[in-house]
């Protein structure tokens, strides 16, 4: 570092110029970031309770949570609950997203005003989105079901049933976020240039093909990297869970992320919801990395 | 803006001046509070940052905040979130013995690991002060059974009761069970007759119950015989899967599974009340300050039909759940004594009177309980509510049923006393399998609290 900083001529005045003008974001980073998440590792190592201040700083047994953690069928069960809920919601909200994106993906005043209307889940806060669809499964208040009874159709409540739970949950994250891809897959399309469709029109290519060979490539990279976000997200689901089936029934929507709330803020747990906390970290790390590598890599060979 | 009165006065500074002479009229038991009408007031310049969960009685005092505040010179921020958020922020903001609040709730579940805990201020000494509290204030007129739960292993005081309030039954379309020659069930087997010939008809449900089971199923539970723990406080070992604990979860899943709304078990406390004040469900286990509403003329479509009851006797007997809420000061507070004055203004004998004038259903004051203002309101279509609140409250306190209610450890059971009860209604798992875990789940909790079993 010191050479660096005291090194002459161009190229060392100018990694000067960037180390000087970094390090003070990094250092922010560093208090911001770095820190708490570090809290976070020492405390998952002690049986911090908040009932108990005096095992705050006790690091007798470090590995005590973990062990636990390896035994707790509750929290081994969530993980198979989040797992569930992140591949169905990323997976239909890529889905929709781009399906939308195709069909709004054109110059007119009509699909400029319904490319508006849909981005209005994505900017609700979540406890809004949450109350909506809170409204939207109680079969006593609800427009859907009274609509359905009315028919003759009648459907039981999704959220009290453990059957369709988690994936009542999925769809109305779906419905907040959908937009996203859809708005991220809306910009890559408009990038395409027009001379490769134009030719593959010309060779008689017809519209599957034209997606398949041409479009696809082009927005594969962006929905790999919605999908990444979305995945990130999808572990910190919490409104929805909260208010629409308090990780109920039973625990068919208990995710580790809930999980992990109940442990510190009703049971005040607070080491151990930190190792529950930090498994998932390292989880969303790895899983990002795969995802990341998966996409990346394809499209570094194309 | 405003306006200069004939007198010269402005009108916010006369309607200040009338509230603060007032307020010292009303409220003379305030000792040093009363240099206010001389126009210097003690706590002038102090924030006094209170929160309790939102209810009646909170919301009452919310509305009359100017009174305090221009009684005592004292700001008041008044913060009242639902329960949940109310207990998770709280408890956290306690265990830090943070300064964010001078006045909370003492909630009962909590109140046992707050005071033992230390975290909240004893109110013996500002109680016994004369400077600070006048003698006709008078502690001993709140119910002897409200301020246990909010007394210490030390036998001090750390909150002061705003409500004291039973589980009682309710049956909205009580007219339907008249048809049927019914009369109002008194013990489980009878509930489950009634119900059986009430339910759906007029397109009612028979019964739910908010999904807090670990406060709306435990009746049930000492009905059939069963407990929650050993013998609290004392001997905290979970006895949940033991033959009466599982009959009594697969007796109450079974009243919601069988004779329940569609979604019953995702029904919180407000939607239990306006379900029965639509008439949409029949029966329901409330708490009194909930059914009280069903008196409501302006909103209750059931006030000409509705009946209340005792919580049934079982084959074990009637052992009616009670609460007790109160105000106490956290003991990271930096304004102690403005925070007592609050309390004292709060529930003093001229406050808690006008909340009873206002309507208000769950006093914790003896003078109150026995007014007949109050006994005339609590009297709703023929029942009670009142003598039904006390008669529950007197039982619980000749059994000590509740005992298990306030010890620290609670919060984990009463969880795991909820997942079982969903667990059975939603049919994903038997009485017997949803019990047993629940007993293995609760034991693994508490060995992680360090309680010794």
């Amino acid at each position: 570092m010191a050479s660096v900083l005291l090194a002459p001529g161009w190229r060392a005045e100018q990694r000067r110029a960037f180390l000087l003008g970094l390090s003070p974001s990094l250092a922010v980073l560093l208090v911001i970031t770095l820190v708490p998440a570090a809290a976070l590792l020492v405390a998952s190592f002690t049986p911090l309770s908040l009932t108990d201040p005096a095992a705050t700083f006790r690091f007798d047994d470090p590995l005590v949570n973990y062990r636990q953690l390896l035994q707790d069928n509750r929290f081994l069960g969530s993980i198979a609950v989040q797992f569930k809920l992140s591949a169905s919601s990323v997976a239909l909200q890529l889905l929709v997203g781009l399906g939308l994106a195709l069909l709004l993906n054109g110059k007119s005043r009509v699909l400029e005003g319904a490319r508006t209307l849909f981005l209005i889940p994505m900017v609700l806060p979540p406890i809004v989105v949450a109350l909506i669809w809170k409204i939207m499964y109680t079969p006593d208040v609800s427009p859907v079901h009274r609509a359905l009874e009315h028919l003759g159709s009648p459907v039981r409540s999704l959220i009290a049933n453990p059957e369709t739970a988690l994936w009542a949950i999925s769809l109305a994250d779906t419905w907040q976020w959908f937009p996203f891809t859809m708005l991220m897959v809306l910009a890559s399309l408009q990038m395409i240039p027009d001379d490769p469709l134009e030719a593959a029109r010309l060779e008689g290519a017809n519209r599957w093909q034209l997606f398949r060979y041409i479009v696809f490539p082009y927005i594969r990279p962006v929905l790999v990297v919605c999908g990444l976000f979305r995945l990130i997200d999808s572990f910190k689901a919490f409104p929805l869970i909260y208010v629409l089936t308090n990780g109920g029934p039973g625990n068919v929507t208990e995710v580790t992320n809930y999980y992990g709330f109940i442990q510190a803020f009703n049971f005040s747990y607070w080491g151990y919801a930190s190792a529950i906390a930090t498994v998932m970290l390292v989880g969303v790390f790895v899983l990002s990395w795969l995802v990341g590598k998966l996409g990346w890599s394809d499209h570094e060979q194309r | 803006m405003t306006h200069p009165t004939p007198f010269g006065l402005h009108r916010r500074s006369l309607l200040k001046t009338s509230a603060a002479l007032g307020a010292a009229s009303l409220l003379p038991g305030l000792p040093g509070l009363a240099a206010a009408q001389g126009g210097a007031k003690k706590f002038a310049g102090v924030t006094l940052n209170v929160s309790t969960f939102s209810a009646t009685y909170p919301k009452l005092l919310q509305q009359w905040l100017p009174e305090f505040e221009a009684l005592t010179g004292a700001k008041v921020n008044f913060d009242a979130p639902s329960f949940p958020v109310y207990n998770q922020r709280v408890d956290l903001e306690l265990s830090t013995r943070g300064s964010a609040y001078d006045v909370v709730n003492v909630t009962f579940i909590y109140s046992s690991r707050w005071i033992n805990s230390g975290w909240l201020t004893p109110l013996d000494d500002y109680i016994r002060n004369p400077n600070l509290t006048s003698a006709d204030w008078d502690l001993n007129d709140f119910l002897p059974g409200a301020r246990a739960p909010e007394t210490g292993k030390d036998g001090k005081l750390y909150g002061i009761p705003w409500t004291a309030e039973a589980l009682l039954t309710a049956s909205s379309r009580f007219d339907l069970l008249e048809k049927a020659g019914l009369a109002f069930p008194d013990t489980t087997d009878d509930l489950v007759k009634v119900l059986r010939a009430v339910h759906k008809k007029e397109r009612v449900a028979g019964f739910v119950a908010d999904n807090h089971y670990g406060w709306t199923f435990v009746p049930y539970l000492h009905a059939f015989g069963g407990d929650v723990f050993r013998k609290a406080p004392d001997d905290l070992f979970p006895t949940l899967d033991t033959p009466e604990a599982i009959a009594a979860g697969e007796y109450y899943a079974n009243l919601l599974r069988e004779f329940g709304p569609d979604g019953a078990i995702t029904y919180q406390p407000d939607q239990v009340t306006q379900a029965l004040k639509l008439g949409r469900v029949n029966f329901t286990d409330a708490g009194q300050l909930h059914l009280a509403q069903l008196g409501d003329p302006a909103t209750s479509k059931t006030l000409k039909t509705v009946r209340f009851g005792q919580v049934p006797k079982g084959p074990a007997g009637r052992f009616p759940g009670t609460a007790v809420h109160g105000l106490g000061i956290p003991a990271g507070s930096k304004n102690k004594e403005a925070a007592w004055a609050f309390i004292q203004w709060a529930l003093s004998k001229q406050t808690t009177r006008k909340a009873v004038a206002a309507g208000y259903g769950s006093p914790a004051r003896r003078s109150d309980i026995d007014s007949a203002e109050f006994r005339q309101k609590q009297v709703i279509n023929g029942s009670d509510l009142a003598k039904l609140s006390l008669d529950a409250i007197e039982l619980a306190s000749k059994t000590g049923h509740m005992k298990y209610r306030t010890v620290s450890v609670y919060p984990q059971i009463d969880q795991q006393l909820n997942k079982a009860i969903e667990l059975i209604a939603s049919g994903q798992l038997s009485a017997k399998q949803a019990f047993q875990q629940a007993q293995a789940n609760s034991i693994a909790e508490l060995k992680r609290a360090g309680q010794k079993l």
